[in-house]
């Protein structure tokens, strides 16, 4: 028996020991039997309610609802309640009373009873109780009665939590929106009254209601904010005591960067100069620490403002010159060092002077001669590529030539140690690599000649190739020149014997910048829309083979690299290798709290890859459920009381903020949806609908739901202007609102079709039950199908969805359309013939496309692959091929089922459908239940496939090409340094054998899967 | 590059960079937002040019329990570093000490006689980087923590109880010599 989730509350001193005792000890039936003994006996209605208390232990349905309606009637009486009396009934009620049903019983109740005794110690715990169930409007109701009744004693508490909670039901769904109006203008001016009173008085004492924390003042600039004008927000802020700057010598650098980011997001850039002035200047005359100032952002926004000022010249001279106080200050920790480099970096880029328009023929401009002081100092510096990166993109051709050609070739001579060369080497490299996605480096060539469009429309400047985008002549170079680089560090004894002295290994970012533009050269795409083909169609298997092959050779010798394991596993997913992508994937052990951002790496779109890693002994979705239904078991954000009591009333925004995106993350749908998908395709039971689930509550189709996935980790070698590597390496699109919500519609639809009523269910008034059921019926079937079709017309929605994906649910909203109109029309009735032949059409169109899809070869079979490679790394179409088709056989069966129930229930045979109607979707049973086999045909064949011998000589010819010189001659060179890197044919073996192992494994779970 | 601020916890969101790192132990949400609820100028944290968490600290303030209070080993008021973490890509910048010099001035403006923290004892950085700022080992936790970082044979590891007095500690009466040699169990430590 649960106590809740709070301990049993203390019965009142006055209560018998024999009383006590047996409510200490859970006797429930002793419990009752005294309570109601003592109530008639003594007539105090507080032992009426410990016996109702008990009554709830009791596993009783009605002993459970007379605490609810004991509630009711105290709610009713308009007395004030006994608080005792309350917190017995609260603990009685909480495993089942709703957050909703608080607010409007218990939630009042309490803060009738605060207002009856509001200096009682009591009231406190009042308001907790309202925290807990989230009912803010009791909560500010509570905190105001608090905040009146301690107005001059000193405990500002009160008072901020009042503020704290006005602004939170100033901006909560639970409040309407004209109290809204009212509740954000409350919030103001008691603020903006405490405020005066801190201009207003010499010293502010705690007893004055002024504002004197830092987190009261925080709280002052985010209400100000966010109710507040923009005009008012920046005349106060002029303030010489709760200003930014007055704040900062107080070392309050959060204040500071509220109002710097407020500037920003109006362009305020006469401000932010301003303002990033003054502070740095503080932080030179050591009136506030540096630590307070010297972030590289306040230096980059210093810089950009003065770029934006009318008098730029100066402004920047004034950069600089403050810069040059910086660096002469002895006590610069090498933190501050670097942010103070890397702005005198960004100030040369927002010199106005237009490079080229100096005249520096060389390209040797300020910013480029800045960029080559930069590097070093810090080439050796793990970040100094990402520091770099976005100046580099920035250069001009003439620029990217002076830097490339006279300033790193110059500095690798001065380097006369071989460990520096080598590390410059690869910089240099991956430079490289970064310049080939940059387009200063190509021209434009005529795209049409002799009216025949160009297939490479694009002369590169660095190397004169015609070429297309990005230059594969420079990406082979590339190629080469890094694994030069690598083979000199395997084979120079020395050099491997320092490498654990760098800061990381440099053969990681060479066999980096080798895959990458292997890939590339794969013809490897972002596939960002619904109409992409399959990962791997348009891709030369070939060189996407020896790309994976050159990164997890050096993941065997760098085992603990971070991104080398990400990228790895993304590339592995997309060669259909699920089992072995877990494997590199697991040991990241992404747990607890980092889920939420960083499991859709792995986890997306999972169940359509390779179910069968959900039959594995460990429940694949186990640690991402119990992550969230620990963090959201209540309504209640996680350890808001704890920021209550400590006074951190910013914390009380962030928390509640956070909270409610959590409620709303993509990662929680995608959890949910892949388990069921997986639990279905091995006709497990599933244990509740889906909108039934606690966690999706709050869902509806207005809520935006957010995708929050973390690619920080990612090693992105790509120019700023262009698709980050993340894009590359995606089976489909990201996680996205439109992609949750569809999915989550299409399971409560498929809830809808699946539903059975309990074998043993039989209804009191079976006609009253079967209309009932009717109504319900045609009602979530409407709404499903207004839903589904809303989602799918957004504009956005195609960028949001694979191909098969897209669909899926076009299908599923067309069935949720069919099966209303088969189920509405009685055979009595007029048939709507037009509109379902549209419904049944398009559905058969769409699942068309996707079949073909599905069984076109591809057209021209590259390298000698033949079909195998194509489908194991395309299980996704197949996956949704098999969705689609069931979602079609379901809807048929449940619409056939409907009539068959209907003709048991009344014989005269009135209400059963119209035949027209079960026809069709009959027909359409048909066509899917013909694709179902060829899909299971198709995991046959596979398998078979998969079975033969000879996969060692196929994978290494489908890798290395057959023979010798079959391939293209870039292409040919290009093996060549893959062969050299991994140590030719023979050091590919043990990977081929994972490779097909791993395959082997994903059509071993699509063998299990249910095709019915 | 980086930009010191105090932790919000959407910042959880971009934790990978510090948190992929074996060396960093990952938490349940409750304990993260505990400690930001409760002293939330103590977690503070240090991220790069696109937002990514490279660093960050996470201290409380607190004493042992009144009931503990004639035990040998009670704590009176002082400050704990509960977690601190650099990013590989962005260790010996000084990111770790200037967390750590933060989280010291909060320990000294709340007037507290020292800054302690636990750290296994086969982690030889961490223990140099504490040292090379003034910490030193007051005592040695037996098996304290229920698994060995690096020998897998091994079913626990002791921790070293670190120590920095603060300025309230004028005549250094909570360092020891030699505080190494001086072992407890973990249930003497709260
Ligand atoms: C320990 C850790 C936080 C240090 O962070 P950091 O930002 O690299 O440290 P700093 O640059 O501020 O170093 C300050 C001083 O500590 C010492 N130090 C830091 N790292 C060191 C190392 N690896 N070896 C030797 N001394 C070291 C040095 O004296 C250094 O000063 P110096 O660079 O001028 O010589 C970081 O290595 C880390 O995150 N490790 C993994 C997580 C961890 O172990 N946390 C501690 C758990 S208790």
């Amino acid at each position: 028996m649960s106590y809740g989730r709070y301990g049993r509350p203390a019965l009142k001193n006055s209560v018998d020991v024999q009383l006590q005792t047996a409510f200490t000890d859970g006797n429930w039936n002793t419990v009752i039997r005294l309570a109601d003994k003592r109530f008639k006996t003594l007539k105090d209605p507080y032992y009426e309610a410990i016996r109702i208390a008990a009554e709830s232990q009791l596993d009783g349905t009605t002993e459970r609802c007379t605490a609810l309606i004991a509630i009711d009637e105290l709610v009713k009486s308009k007395a004030v309640p006994d608080y005792d009396t309350l917190e017995l009934l609260e603990w009685a009620a909480r495993d089942y009373l709703y957050d909703t049903e608080y607010a409007e019983t218990l939630g009042p109740l309490r803060a009738r009873w605060v207002k009856a005794n509001p200096k009682s110690k009591y009231s406190v715990k009042c308001l907790q109780s309202c925290l807990e169930f989230w009912d803010l409007v009791s909560a500010q109701q509570i905190a105001t009665t608090l905040d009146k009744a301690f107005a001059n004693s000193g405990d500002r508490q009160y008072m901020f939590w009042s503020i704290t909670l006005t602004y939170l039901l100033s901006i909560s769904p639970q409040c309407s929106e004209a109290s809204k109006k009212v509740y954000s203008l409350l919030v103001v001016k008691q603020l903006e009254r405490a405020a005066d009173n801190t201009e207003n008085s010499e010293k502010v004492e705690p007893k004055d209601r002024g504002l004197l924390q830092e987190e009261e003042i925080s709280l002052y600039y985010r209400v100000m904010l966010s109710h507040g004008s923009k005009e008012d927000f920046i005349s106060r802020m002029e303030s010489s005591k709760l200003g930014p700057l007055a704040q900062l010598k107080e070392g309050r650098k959060d204040l500071f960067y509220q109002a710097l980011n407020a500037y920003e997001s109006w362009s305020e850039w006469d401000r932010i100069y301003d303002l990033c002035r003054q502070a740095l200047r503080l932080g030179l005359d050591g009136a506030t620490p540096t630590f307070s100032v010297c972030d590289y952002k306040v230096w980059k926004k210093f810089a950009l403002a003065a770029s934006k000022s009318k008098d730029h010249d100066t402004a920047l001279g004034e950069v600089q010159s403050i810069l040059k106080e910086f660096i002469a200050l002895k006590t610069n920790t090498a933190m501050y060092k670097k942010n103070i480099a890397l702005a005198l970096l960004d100030t040369a880029f927002r010199q106005p002077t237009a490079p080229g328009s100096s005249g520096s023929e060389s390209g040797l401009t300020p910013r480029v001669i800045q960029i080559g002081l930069y590097l070093d100092s810090y080439f050796d510096k793990l970040s100094a590529f990402d520091d770099v990166k976005d100046f580099v993109a920035e250069l001009s051709f003439d620029e990217v030539k002076g830097l490339m050609e006279e300033v790193l070739p110059k500095m690798l001579e001065e380097k006369s140690e071989k460990s520096s060369q080598v590390i410059l080497k690869s910089l240099i490299c991956k430079l490289r690599y970064l310049l080939t996605t940059c387009t200063q480096t190509l021209s434009h060539n005529p795209s049409v000649a002799d009216g025949q469009e160009q297939d490479k429309p694009y002369q590169c400047r660095l190397c004169s190739n015609l070429t297309s985008l990005p230059c594969e002549n420079c990406l082979r170079s590339v190629v080469t020149e890094a694994a030069q680089i690598y083979q000199q560090i395997v084979d120079d004894s020395e050099l491997l014997a320092v490498i654990p002295r760098f800061d990381k290994d440099p053969r990681i970012d060479l066999a980096l910048v080798m895959g990458n533009s292997i890939l590339k050269l794969s013809g490897l795409r972002p596939r960002t829309s619904d109409v992409a083909p399959a990962p791997l169609r348009d891709v030369n298997p070939s060189l996407f083979l020896q790309a994976v092959l050159v990164l997890d050779t050096q993941l065997k010798v760098t085992p603990g690299d971070v991104a080398l394991r990400l990228l790895l596993a993304q590339l592995y997913l997309l060669l259909g290798c699920a089992s072995y992508a877990y494997q590199i994937w697991t040991p990241l052990d992404v747990k607890r709290t980092i889920q939420d951002s960083l499991s859709p790496l792995f986890f997306d779109r999972i169940s359509s890859l390779s179910p069968g890693l959900f039959t594995g002994t460990r429940p694949l979705m186990e640690p991402l459920r119990s992550y969230y239904n620990n963090s959201l078991h209540s309504s209640c954000p996680l350890r808001i009381w704890d920021a209550f009591g400590s006074g951190s009333y910013s914390s009380i925004l962030e928390m509640t903020e956070f909270d409610s995106k959590l409620r709303r993350s993509c990662t929680l749908m995608m959890s949910i949806v892949e388990e069921r998908r997986a639990t279905r395709a091995f006709g497990g039971k599933i244990e509740c609908e889906i909108g039934d689930l606690a966690l999706t509550e709050n869902i509806d189709d207005t809520t935006t739901i957010l995708n929050k996935t973390d690619y920080g980790s990612f090693v992105n070698l790509e120019s700023p202007e262009g698709p980050p590597i993340q894009e590359f390496l995606r089976i489909g699109p990201e996680l996205s609102n439109e992609r949750a919500h569809l999915s989550f519609l299409a399971e409560q639809y498929l809830d809808l079709i699946h539903h059975k009523p309990p074998k043993d269910h039989r209804p009191y008034k079976p006609s009253e039950a079967s209309i009932k059921e009717r109504a319900y019926t045609f009602e979530t079937l409407s709404q499903l199908n207004n839903s589904l079709t809303g989602f799918i017309h957004r504009p956005t929605t195609p960028a949001a969805l694979t191909s098969p994906e897209a669909t899926y649910y076009t299908v599923v909203s067309l069935l949720s359309a069919a099966v209303l109109t088969a189920l509405s029309t009685t055979r009595a009735e007029p048939y709507p013939a037009e509109t379902m032949s549209v419904i049944t059409s398009s559905i058969r169109t769409a699942f068309t496309g996707l079949h073909t899809r599905f069984t076109s070869s591809s057209t021209a079979s590259k390298g000698g692959v033949d079909e195998t490679l194509y489908s194991l790394s395309d299980m996704h179409t197949l996956s949704y091929v098999r969705e689609t088709a069931l979602a079609m056989r379901h809807s048929a069966a449940f619409v056939q089922a409907w009539n068959d129930r209907e003709l048991a229930r009344d014989r005269s045979g009135k209400s059963t459908l119209h035949k027209d109607g079960l026809a069709e979707l009959k027909a359409l049973d048909a066509m899917a239940a013909k694709t179902v086999t060829e899909v299971k045909g198709h995991i046959q064949k596979l398998k078979e496939a998969l079975g033969q011998g000879g996969w060692l000589d196929k994978m290494l010819d489908w890798t290395f090409g057959a023979a010798e010189g079959s391939q293209e001659e870039g292409d040919e060179k290009v093996r060549k340094a893959v062969e050299d890197v991994v140590g030719g044919r023979e050091g590919a073996e043990e990977w081929v054998g994972k490779v097909v192992e791993s395959w082997g494994q994903g059509v071993k779970g699509w063998g299990l899967v249910k095709m019915e | 590059m980086a930009n010191f601020r105090q932790f919000r916890p959407d910042d959880l969101n971009k934790f990978s960079k510090c948190n992929l790192d074996p060396f960093t132990e990952t938490y349940e949400l409750g304990f993260y937002l505990q400690y930001h609820a409760k002293w939330p100028s103590l977690f503070q944290v240090a991220e790069d040019q696109h937002g990514n968490i490279i660093g960050y600290i996470m201290g409380k303030l607190e004493s042992s329990p009144d009931y503990y209070k004639f035990s040998e080993h009670y704590l009176p008021w002082h400050a704990h570093i509960t977690a601190v973490t650099v990013a590989p890509e962005a260790r010996r910048l000084g990111i770790g000490k200037m967390l750590t010099e933060q989280l010291e001035a909060a320990a000294d403006a709340n007037d507290a006689w020292f800054v302690d923290l636990f750290v296994r004892s086969t982690n030889h950085k961490a223990i140099q980087f504490y040292k090379s700022m003034g910490y030193s080992i007051f005592r040695t936790v037996k098996d304290y923590y229920g698994d060995h970082s690096s020998d897998p044979t091994k079913s626990s590891e002791d921790a070293y109880d670190m120590r920095k007095p603060m300025k309230r500690d004028v005549k250094k009466e909570h360092i020891r010599e030699d505080g190494e040699k001086f072992e407890v169990d973990p249930s003497d430590v709260w």
